[in-house]
C-alpha cells in the first residue's frame, strides 16, 4: 500500500513503535518473531489443520524442529531462514503470489532469533499481564502518577520531550467533554480558574465523576458494543422496547458498578441467586442483536445467526479476538478452533428464542421478554384476553357449520375454501385465536357481504385482538435471557450453516488462555465469572484499552477490537500491563480508573505539535502531547444543544425523535413507518437518547457505528458531508439563533465585539485573540449589511427550529449574529477536543 | 493515514491554496474524497492529465477497461424464466411435477419449503430471439431486446442465499450478513474518485408504482463495512434535497453562507497558525466541498439542457424525482461528472402471488429506461469505459407458488439455483449469451458463475486482482470476494 519513495519516513515512525531499540537487546519471540510468523507464514502453516501446506506447522516449536526446518542455534541449517532468503521463485517463502513480503530486517531478526537458540512462547496477550514497577524516568518532576513513569520512559527513549500543561481553559473543556460529554459553562471555568490551590483540577474531576452526566457519556460507546437500537433491523423493521436496558447501562455506570459485576450481571444476570428484576434486565445485552424477521425466512436460520452474533459480540467486547473466523473453520492465526467455537456458542445456545418473529402485534420485542408491567396493566390486559378467547371460540364455533370437513380438520382444507384467495385460505387453516389482524381484515373484506353474520362474528374477534394487542404493547416488556428447562443440543454447523450439524459438542471454556476454576458451572454465569478472572489475561487488558482509546483517540493497542496474534503490538505494553493489574487489584474500578487517566500529566499535556514532532508520531501514539481529535457527531451535538442553553437534562425513558427531514424513513421503509418528530422538550434531549431506528439510522449523527453489529472502534473521517450536517441541520441552525439571543441579552456592553467574545467563550471557554475578533467583527458587518438588505430573510431564518425568539430584539441583527454564531458552531476547535 | 503524506498534502495546499478560503487546489481533497490522501501530491503534480483524488498507489493493477460502474440492481429478483432463460420444456411440462432428480434436496423459502406441489409453469409470456446474435428475450422487454446485441447475457449466476437481504447483501458485499464493505465502498477505496464536486459513489433508489412489495433498502448495501466510512455510498433521496442537508437554511442565501465560510476558513486557518494540527487544514477543505457540493448537485439535476428526443427515450417518468428513469438518466449524468459508482436499486420484483397481473407493469417500468441509458452512453461514447450491469439477488422458481387453477395468482418463489443477469460496455464482450442451466431453468450446468465469480470480473473490468484489493480488519485480510471467485475470462472483450 505505500509507494516506495514515500515509504522510508512511513517505516521509520511505525517501526520504531514495535522494534527492539538497541541491536544488543535479544530478540523476543512473542514481540519479535510471532508477528513475523503469524501474518507471513499461518495462513498455510498455522493451526488450521485443513489448510495446511506440506503437513508443516510453524505454530509449534516442537513441531517446526520435528519437521526439520528448524535447529535451535542453527540458523545457516535451518531450512526456515534458507527459505526465507532463497532467490528461487519456486522455493522462496512466502510465495511470490502470496502478497506476503518479509523485509530483510524482518529475515535479520529471525536469524538473531535461530542462533540465541529460537525460543518459543506464547502470544502476550495470552499470557496473563505483569505487574512491572514504573520505570526511573530522568524528568522527575514530570509524572504525577504512574501512567506517566511509563510515557516519559518512553518518551526519554526516543529522545522526545513532553509537552507543556495545557491552560486551565484547555484542560477544563478536554476533561468535561471526556467525562460527561458536555463542555463546562463560562461559569464553571471562572470558579476553576478562582480556584488556584493545588487540588483545583482533581476537585473539577471528582465533580465530573459524580454528575449523572458521566453515566450519560460513557453509556453510548457502551451501547456501540452492545449494537443497541429500537428496531429489530430487516424487513418491516418493527419497534423493540429496549431503553429500559439502556436506562440500566446508564445507572450501572453512574453507580461505578465494578466492571466484573457489570459484566456478569448482563451476561448472566438471569442465573444469579434470587436474581433482581434489575439484574435479570441487564441480559437484554445479548437480546440486542438484529432480528431477521422477513417474510419466508426459516426461524432456525434466524436463530442461530443470533446465538453466533451473542457468541462473537462476547468474543469482540471481553476477549477482544476475532473468534468469526472459527465458525467455518479453525482460526488462521489464533489458538481457537472451529470446535472451541461451537463450544462457547453453546453457552447461548440454550434460550428459548425460536427464531421466529413470535412477538407480533402483542409487542415489538421477540421472547423471551421481561415484563415491567403494573398490576393494574395486568389485569386489563387478563380481561382482554379472556374477551379475545370467547370471540374466538365464536368465530370457531360457525366454522364448524359454514366449513364442513374431516374432525380434527382446519377450516382451510374444507371444500367450501377451495376458492378462496391465499391469505385468507392460510388464515382459515389456523384456529380463529391464532389469526393475526391483517389476515382478519382481508377475511372481513371477502365475507361481509355474502356471509354477514359471519363477519360480524370476525369483526368482533378483530376488535378483541386489536384491543388486546393494544394493552399489550402498551405495557413495557423488555428483550433478555433466560435459559431453557431442556437444554438444546449443540451441534458444530459446516460453515457456520444451520441446515448442516456435524459433531455434537457442549459448553466448555475456550483453551489456552487460562484454566476455569473447578466449581465453575459450565453455563453462562460460568462463563460470565471465567472471563472476570482476576487471572484471565485478556479481559483487564482489553478493558482498559478501550477506554484509552476513549480518551487518547487510539488505544495502547490500536487494533482495540482484536488482541490475537494479528493484533498491532501495545505502543507501551508494560503500561497496559500495568493498568490492567492496578485495575483488577481496586475491584474494576472504573471510575477511579478514569480518574488516574485523566489525573495524569500526560492526558493534562497542551495538544499543540510543531511540525518536527507531527512528522515524526502522526498519530500521537508516543504521548509528547494531549489528545487532539474530532468529538463524536453525537457529542458535537450535545454540545451545540447545551452552550445554547437549549438542552433538556432529563435521564432515561423511552427514546425520542429530534429533528430529522422529511421522508427519510418512509422512503427506506416505503411509506410503512413515517418518522413522527417529537416536539417540545424531546427535541432537545441528549443524544443517547434519540430513537435509533437500525435500517435508516438517525440523520443528525456521522461516523457513528451503524448499531448493527457489535462496534468497539469507530473510524473518523472527515467528508463534505458532515461539513453540510452542522451547517443546515435545524439542530444546529437553531442552536446558533438561541446562541446568539443569549448572546445579546447576556453580553453586557453595546459593542458587537462584545456580543461576539461572549458568543465566543460560551462555546470555546476562552476571549477571541484580537486576529479572530477582527475576522468575526468583519463576518459580522457584512452579515448586518445583507440582512438589512432583506429583512425578510432575517425573519425567516429566525424561524428555524421550534423554540420560541424573544420576539423584541431586532431581527436583522439577531439574524446577523446567528449566522455569526453558526460559524463559530463550526469552527474546528468547536468540532475538536484539543 | 502516513505522516510524510499527509504533511505533503498540507504544504501542497498551502502553496495552492493560498490563504484565501475561496481557491482550491487539490491536494487536501484526497483526504476527503475516496483515498487515504497517498496519491494527493500526484494529482496535482500531472497537470493536464486526467485528476484522481485519493485511491491506493499501485492501483488499479492492470489497465482498466471500464472506469466506472452503473449496477441497476433489481431488487426482488426477476423471474429468469419469463424474461431471458426460454425453457420449451416448462410449457412441455406445464403443471405436470417437477422431477425430483432435477429438485434434489434443494431448500427454498419457508413459503413453498413446505410445499410439496411443485408443478412446472411455463412462461407467461411469448419469447423471441433478437438481433444478430439471437438473444432470447421475453415480449415484456421490447426495448432491451432492441440492443440484444449489445448485451451480454450471463445465464448460469447462481448463490446461496435464499432470502432477499442475504442475498442482496451478498451480491453487493460478497457476505450474506451485514457488515461487509460494499462493492462501491471497495472501488473507490481502491480507485479514488474522479471528481471533487460530487461523492465518487452515489446510491439511488426507487420502487414500482403499486409498492407492491416489501422489501427494504437497508444502508448496509451501500455500506462501508470495516472501510472508514467516507467510502460509504452517499444516497440521493428520491425527494426534496437529494442530498441530506445540502439546501442552506431558509433564510440564508448563497452569499451569505459564501460569506460565513469565508469567515469560518480564516478562523480556521489562524487556529492552524496557532495549533499546527494538519487535521485543521482538512477541516478547511471539508467545508469547501461542502459549498462545492451545493453548487454542483442543483446543476446536476437541473435535467433542462437535456434535449427532447433523449428525455423521450428514457419514458414519461423521467421528470419524476425518484422513479427509475429519472434515475436512469440520473445515472449517465453521474458517470458523465466522473462518479465512480452508480448502485441503482428498483423494487418490486418479488412475484410471489401476482405474476401474471404484476410482471408486466414492473417490466414496463424498467425496459425503456435501462435500454435508453445502454444507447444513450454509447452515443455519447461513455459505453466503452463505463460497465453496466442489470440484474437480481437470485430467479423464480421455474415451478409454481399458488394454486394452478388460481392464474390470477400464480406465482414463484425465491430461486437461488441459477438465474440471469446482463452486462454492457466498460471491456464486455457484446451480443453473447454465457452459461447454461438445465431444460427447466432449474439448476446452472454449463459454465457456471457463482455470485463471487461475478464480482471478480468486475473488478477486473476496473484494472483490480481481486485478490489483491484488501483491507486488514481484526487481523485478517479482507477482501471483496472473501477467498474465492475467479475471472469469468470468455466474457471479456
Amino acid at each position: 500500500m505505500i509507494r516506495p519513495r514515500c515509504a522510508l519516513a512511513w517505516i521509520a515512525a511505525v517501526w520504531s513503535l514495535a522494534q527492539p531499540s538497541a541491536a544488543a537487546e535479544p530478540v523476543r519471540f512473542s514481540r519479535d518473531i510471532l508477528p513475523i510468523l503469524s501474518d507471513n507464514c499461518f495462513h498455510c502453516h498455522g493451526p488450521d489443520p485443513k489448510h495446511r501446506e506440506a503437513d508443516l506447522r510453524l505454530d509449534d516449536r516442537e513441531a517446526a524442529i520435528k519437521h526439520g526446518v528448524l535447529e535451535p542455534g542453527k540458523s545457516a541449517a535451518s531450512e526456515l531462514l534458507r527459505r526465507l532468503t532463497t532467490d528461487d521463485a519456486d522455493e522462496r517463502m512466502p510465495p511470490p503470489d502470496s502478497n506476503r513480503t518479509v523485509t530483510p530486517a524482518q529475515i535479520e531478526l529471525v536469524r538473531r532469533w535461530i542462533d540465541e537458540g529460537a525460543p518459543w512462547g506464547k502470544h502476550w496477550a495470552f499470557e496473563p499481564p505483569q505487574l512491572s514497577p514504573p520505570p526511573k524516568v530522568q524528568l522527575s518532576a514530570w509524572p504525577r502518577n504512574e501512567i506517566d513513569a511509563f510515557i516519559l520512559a518512553r518518551l526519554e527513549a526516543e529522545k522526545l520531550r513532553p509537552a507543556p500543561e495545557a491552560d486551565k481553559a484547555t484542560i477544563l473543556r478536554r476533561v468535561s467533554l471526556d467525562l460527561t460529554g458536555l463542555p463546562p459553562t463560562p461559569a464553571e471555568l471562572d470558579a476553576f480558574l478562582l480556584d488556584n490551590s493545588p487540588e483545583a483540577y482533581e476537585r473539577a474531576v471528582d465533580r465530573l465523576l459524580a454528575s449523572p452526566r458521566y453515566g450519560e457519556r460513557w453509556a453510548w460507546d457502551w451501547l456501540d458494543a452492545a449494537r443497541y437500537a429500537d428496531t429489530n433491523g430487516y424487513q418491516g423493521d418493527p419497534e423493540r422496547t429496549m431503553w429500559p436496558w439502556r436506562d440500566w447501562v446508564v445507572r450501572a455506570i453512574n453507580a461505578n458498578m465494578p466492571y466484573d459485576q457489570f459484566t456478569v450481571e448482563q451476561l448472566a444476570g438471569d442465573l444469579l441467586p434470587n436474581a433482581t428484576l434489575d439484574q435479570k434486565l441487564a441480559t437484554g445485552f445479548n437480546r440486542n442483536h438484529m432480528f431477521n424477521g422477513e417474510g419466508g425466512r426459516i426461524a432456525e436460520e434466524t436463530r442461530v445467526e443470533n446465538v453466533m452474533d451473542r457468541t462473537e459480540t462476547t468474543g469482540t467486547v471481553w476477549l477482544g479476538l476475532t473468534i468469526g473466523c472459527a465458525r467455518c473453520h479453525d482460526h488462521k492465526f489464533d489458538p481457537f478452533t472451529n470446535k472451541s467455537y461451537f463450544e462457547l456458542y453453546a453457552f447461548f445456545n440454550n434460550t428459548s428464542e425460536t427464531g421466529a418473529n413470535s412477538g407480533g402485534g402483542r409487542t415489538g420485542g421477540i421472547p423471551p421478554v421481561l415484563n415491567i408491567a403494573t398490576p393494574d396493566e395486568e389485569a386489563k390486559l387478563a380481561e382482554a384476553e379472556k374477551t379475545h378467547h370467547a370471540a374466538a371460540a365464536e368465530v370457531d364455533k360457525l366454522e364448524l357449520t359454514l366449513f364442513p370437513r374431516a374432525a380434527k380438520e382446519p377450516a382451510g382444507k374444507s371444500k367450501e375454501a377451495a376458492e378462496l384467495s391465499g391469505n385468507v385460505l392460510a388464515a382459515l387453516n389456523l384456529e380463529a385465536g391464532k389469526r393475526s389482524s391483517d389476515a382478519l381484515r382481508e377475511m372481513l373484506t371477502t365475507f361481509k357481504e355474502p356471509r354477514p353474520k359471519y363477519a360480524q362474528a370476525l369483526a368482533q374477534l378483530k376488535k378483541a385482538l386489536d384491543e388486546r394487542d393494544r394493552l399489550s404493547r402498551a405495557i413495557t416488556r423488555v428483550m433478555v435471557m433466560d435459559t431453557l428447562a431442556n437444554p438444546r443440543e449443540t451441534f458444530m454447523l459446516d460453515k457456520g450453516a444451520y441446515d448442516k450439524p456435524g459433531e455434537k459438542v457442549t459448553a466448555a471454556f475456550p483453551t489456552g488462555l487460562h484454566p476455569a476454576a473447578k466449581d465453575l458451572p459450565t453455563d453462562r454465569l460460568g462463563l460470565a465469572r471465567w472471563l472476570v478472572d482476576p487471572k484471565h489475561p485478556l479481559t483487564a487488558r482489553v478493558t482498559v484499552n478501550r477506554f484509552w482509546q476513549s480518551f487518547f483517540g487510539v488505544g495502547l493497542v490500536k487494533t482495540a477490537d482484536d488482541f490475537g496474534v494479528q493484533s498491532e503490538r501495545p505502543s507501551h505494553p508494560e503500561l497496559l500491563d500495568w493498568l490492567a493489574v492496578d485495575f483488577v487489584r481496586h475491584g474494576w474500578d472504573v471510575k477511579r480508573l478514569h480518574r488516574q487517566i485523566v489525573t495524569s500529566a500526560a492526558y493534562r499535556q497542551s495538544s499543540r505539535v510543531s511540525r518536527a514532532l507531527w512528522e515524526r508520531d502522526p498519530e500521537n501514539r508516543l504521548l509528547a502531547r494531549g489528545p487532539r481529535f474530532r468529538m463524536p457527531s453525537w457529542m458535537i451535538r450535545d454540545q451545540a444543544l447545551a452552550v445554547a442553553g437549549l438542552l433538556v437534562e432529563k435521564q432515561g425513558g423511552p427514546s425520542v425523535k429530534p429533528y430529522q427531514p422529511e421522508g427519510i424513513w418512509e422512503e427506506a421503509t416505503f411509506g410503512k413507518k413515517s418518522y413522527v418528530q417529537d416536539h417540545g422538550e424531546s427535541l432537545y434531549r441528549r443524544s443517547l437518547y434519540t430513537f435509533w431506528r437500525r435500517i435508516v439510522g438517525p440523520t443528525t449523527f456521522f461516523d457513528v457505528s451503524a448499531r448493527q453489529v457489535c462496534t468497539i472502534k469507530t473510524l473518523r473521517t472527515n467528508t463534505p458531508l458532515h461539513a453540510l450536517t452542522t451547517l443546515n441541520d435545524i439542530t444546529y441552525v437553531e442552536a446558533a439563533r438561541a446562541l446568539a439571543e443569549q448572546s445579546l441579552k447576556h453580553a453586557g456592553g453595546n459593542k458587537p465585539e462584545d456580543r461576539l467574545a461572549w458568543a465566543f467563550r460560551k462555546v470555546l471557554l476562552r476571549k477571541p485573540t484580537s486576529a479572530e475578533t477582527a475576522v468575526l467583527a468583519a463576518t459580522l458587518k457584512q452579515m448586518q449589511t445583507k440582512y438589512a438588505a432583506d429583512t425578510e430573510a432575517a425573519q425567516k431564518l429566525l424561524k428555524v427550529g421550534e423554540s420560541k425568539r424573544d420576539e423584541s430584539l431586532a431581527a436583522v441583527q439577531h439574524a446577523a449574529l446567528t449566522a455569526v454564531c453558526l460559524t463559530i458552531l463550526n469552527l474546528d476547535e468547536t468540532l475538536t477536543k484539543q | 493515514m502516513t505522516p510524510d503524506l499527509q504533511y505533503r498534502a498540507d504544504l501542497t495546499r498551502r502553496q495552492f491554496f493560498g490563504r484565501s478560503a475561496v481557491g482550491i487546489g487539490g491536494a487536501a481533497l484526497a483526504s476527503l474524497l475516496g483515498g487515504d490522501g497517498l496519491c494527493a501530491a500526484d494529482a496535482v503534480a500531472k497537470a493536464g492529465v486526467p485528476q484522481r483524488f485519493g485511491g491506493l498507489p499501485g492501483v488499479p493493477h492492470a489497465a482498466a477497461k471500464a472506469k466506472r460502474v452503473i449496477y441497476l440492481f433489481q431488487n426482488g429478483a426477476p423471474s429468469h424464466v419469463d424474461l431471458f432463460d426460454y425453457k420449451p420444456m416448462l410449457r412441455k411440462m406445464h403443471g405436470v411435477q417437477i422431477p425430483d432428480e432435477i429438485v434434489g434436496g434443494r431448500r427454498f423459502s419457508t413459503m413453498t419449503g413446505g410445499q410439496t406441489a411443485r408443478p412446472c409453469l411455463a412462461e407467461i409470456t411469448k419469447f423471441a430471439q433478437h438481433g444478430k446474435s439471437g438473444a432470447w428475450v421475453s415480449d415484456f422487454l421490447p426495448r432491451t431486446a432492441e440492443i440484444a446485441d449489445q448485451l451480454c447475457f450471463v445465464k448460469s449466476m447462481h448463490t446461496t442465499a435464499v432470502n432477499h437481504a442475504p442475498a442482496i447483501t451478498f451480491f453487493l458485499t460478497g457476505a450474506e450478513q451485514a457488515g461487509r464493505p460494499s462493492m462501491g465502498a471497495w472501488l473507490t477505496y481502491g480507485l479514488g474518485s474522479d471528481t471533487q464536486d460530487l461523492p465518487a459513489f452515489v446510491v439511488m433508489t426507487s420502487v414500482d408504482k403499486e409498492t407492491s412489495c416489501g422489501q427494504i433498502f437497508y444502508d448496509f448495501y451501500w455500506g462501508s463495512g470495516f472501510l472508514p466510512t467516507k467510502y460509504q455510498g452517499v444516497k440521493f433521496r428520491g425527494s426534496g434535497d437529494p442530498v441530506l442537508y445540502l439546501s442552506n437554511p431558509d433564510g440564508m442565501s448563497k452569499e451569505v453562507r459564501r460569506e460565513m465560510l469565508d469567515g469560518l476558513a480564516k478562523l480556521n486557518q489562524l487556529q492552524l497558525d496557532d495549533y499546527g494540527d494538519p487535521e485543521i487544514s482538512t477541516r478547511i477543505t471539508q467545508y469547501e466541498m461542502a459549498y462545492r457540493m451545493q453548487t454542483s448537485v442543483p446543476e446536476l439535476t437541473d435535467f433542462s439542457d437535456e434535449p427532447q428526443h433523449v428525455l423521450d427515450m428514457y419514458g414519461p417518468d423521467v421528470k419524476r424525482q425518484g422513479s427509475y428513469a429519472y434515475n436512469c438518466l440520473m445515472a449517465r449524468r453521474l458517470a458523465e461528472r466522473g462518479v465512480r459508482f452508480v448502485q441503482l436499486m428498483h423494487a418490486g420484483w418479488d412475484q410471489h402471488r401476482n405474476l401474471n397481473t404484476q410482471l408486466k407493469i414492473q417490466c414496463t417500468d424498467v425496459d425503456a429506461p435501462s435500454a435508453a441509458l445502454v444507447k444513450d452512453l454509447q452515443q455519447r461514447g461513455l459505453l466503452d469505459d463505463t460497465l453496466v450491469i442489470w440484474g437480481g439477488e437470485f430467479g423464480r422458481t421455474p415451478f409454481l407458488q399458488g394454486s394452478i387453477d388460481n392464474t390470477k395468482q400464480w406465482g414463484r418463489d425465491h430461486h437461488p439455483y441459477t438465474f440471469t443477469v446482463w452486462m454492457a460496455g466498460g471491456g464486455i464482450k457484446p451480443g453473447i449469451s454465457y452459461g447454461a442451466s438445465d431444460d427447466f431453468g432449474f439448476n446452472a450446468v454449463e459454465n457456471k458463475v457463482h455470485v463471487h465469480d461475478f464480482q471478480a470480473t468486475i473488478l477486473h473490468l476496473l484494472g483490480i486482482d481481486h485478490t489483491r484489493l484488501t483491507y486488514k480488519f481484526q487481523g485478517r485480510y479482507f477482501r471483496l470476494t472473501d477467498v474465492h471467485g475467479d475471472v469469468v475470462k470468455p466474457i471479456l472483450a
